[in-house]
């Protein structure tokens, strides 16, 4: 394991895409790797794309690539698209929007299938966004599945959150519907080159104007970093911008604010935060799929059973079965641990 | 680890279409049908080049490539592939050709390393059998 790793800080490429491939579908990495992992990286700022499918997320970050690489940078990219609640297969395709870069030695782009996870980003995507930043990518970009209304899971895993909207998805109600919005540092309104986009830039501008980015429907986690770091920018507000990523139009406006923030977001204590932050949340997906299953489990059995039966002849107010369960639930998740050790 | 049920994970197929050929009607039929036998499909889309194809082939950590030409130009681009795919170490992924190759030129690309060569006709089920064959022995 330690071979891996030294191969992949040295840049090596085989090793780097092998080390994303040891992540198994429980979410579990070798505990050595992940250890190293979470030593190392947490300097560099992750920038997440998300937005409804079809508006254009895997243009915008082929066209900001062109020009990140202008500058010399070397980019990570992690992409990911949903797997099939059928078959659990999928069909990952991303990176045909961005094929240009797929020979430069510069840029590692690595598509993912979000495999029975939901919110638009996996545990997997953030394993996959370390090891880009050990191997010395920087920045790394995720670019979640299409996400509609409340899928804002991306929020605790990236450090900047760029929502990216197109026309043809409702009228300015569905803008002011909680979700999306509310999880952005930057909205972009792509193909402004067609009228209904330039409209719906304007119904964003008009339903953001005013809004500071530290609000209530942030996830509770952000909203303290927020405060912390809005001191640099200067308004304060959730920026807007129009652009056209296929022709690449207004594309360098965005990539100077992206810059930005990304700088802002450099100090030893916004990385102390984002730390946190990310470990936070990985215990607690981690926990909400563990002791689900274990409920799951619970119910199905035979003491599970009685109070079913005696819920429904209404002997028992349905809230005096839940200390029960979660009892059961936690014996069951502590033999389980007891069982892998 | 006693008492977890193993999760059986997908294997990952790359499906590309190489040199100057923008038929991708038998490719866009073969993605939708892998993604629903259950593995993950990166497609790279049309006109690619033998370089794009590998690089694409070792960053996704595939475990088969499957390209399609309908051009005439197999032997040349198929060779270039598996002579490039072999520098980047990585003889361990499985090798599939698809497309209008003539009989005669089959033993040419079986002897660079393709494991099966799909000509025009052949039945899906066909396909996915002897994908699972080849992919039976690994974890």
């Amino acid at each position: 394991m330690s071979d891996l790793v030294d191969k992949v800080c040295r840049g090596d490429r085989r090793a780097l895409a092998r080390a994303m491939s040891c992540f198994d579908s429980a979410g579990r990495t070798e505990p050595a790797l992940e250890a190293h992992l979470r030593r190392s990286t947490g300097r560099v700022p992750w920038w997440g794309f998300t937005g409804p499918p079809g508006v254009g997320k895997s243009t915008l970050i082929d066209a900001l690539l062109v020009r990140l690489r202008r500058q010399g940078r070397r980019i990570g990219v992690v992409a990911v698209d949903p797997s099939s609640p059928r078959s659990n297969g999928a069909l990952l395709g991303d990176r045909v929007r961005m094929m240009r870069h797929a020979v430069d030695a510069d840029v590692f782009i690595r598509s993912l299938a979000t495999r029975r996870c939901q919110g638009g980003v996996s545990d997997a995507t953030l394993h996959c966004a370390r090891l880009l930043e050990l191997a010395g990518y920087d920045p790394v970009l995720i670019e979640t599945v299409g996400v509609g209304q409340n899928q804002v899971e991306v929020a605790s895993a990236a450090d900047l959150c760029v929502v990216v909207l197109g026309p043809g998805h409702g009228d300015d109600v569905q803008l002011i519907k909680a979700g999306l919005l509310e999880i952005a540092d930057i909205v972009v309104v792509n193909k402004c080159d067609l009228p209904e986009s330039r409209r719906l830039l304007k119904e964003v501008r008009a339903e953001l104007a005013g809004t500071a980015r530290v609000q209530a429907g942030r996830p509770r986690e952000r909203q303290e970093e927020d405060r912390l770091e809005g001191a640099s920018d200067a308004s304060g507000g959730i920026e807007v911008v129009g652009l056209e990523a296929k022709s690449g139009r207004g594309v360098e406006t965005l990539l100077q604010q992206l810059l930005g923030l990304d700088r802002a977001r450099r100090t030893a204590a916004a990385q102390a935060r984002r730390t946190e932050r990310r470990v936070r949340g990985e215990i607690r997906r981690r926990a909400e799929s563990v002791v689900g299953e274990a409920l799951e489990r619970v119910l199905a059995g035979s003491v599970a059973a009685g109070w079913v039966a005696r819920v429904g002849r209404g002997e028992f107010p349905l809230g005096s079965v839940i200390p029960e369960l979660a009892a059961s639930a936690l014996a069951e998740v502590q033999q389980r641990e007891e069982g892998e050790r | 680890m006693s008492g977890i049920v193993t999760v059986h994970t997908p294997k990952r197929i790359l499906i590309g279409k190489v040199g100057l050929d923008g038929h991708d009607r038998g490719a866009k039929f073969l993605i939708r049908s892998l993604r629903d036998a259950g593995y993950e499909v990166i497609y790279t889309g049309i006109r690619r080049t033998p370089e794009q194809i590998v690089r694409t082939a070792v960053d996704e950590d595939v475990d088969v490539v499957g390209l399609s030409l309908l051009s005439g130009a197999h032997n040349e681009l198929l060779a270039r592939v598996a002579e490039l795919l072999k520098e980047e170490g990585t003889e361990d992924v499985v090798l599939l050709a698809g497309g209008t190759i003539p009989e005669k030129d089959i033993p040419h690309l079986a002897a660079l390393g393709f494991r099966h060569v799909f000509t025009p006709g052949t039945p899906l089920s066909e396909i996915l059998s002897a994908l699972e064959r080849e992919l039976a022995d690994r974890e």
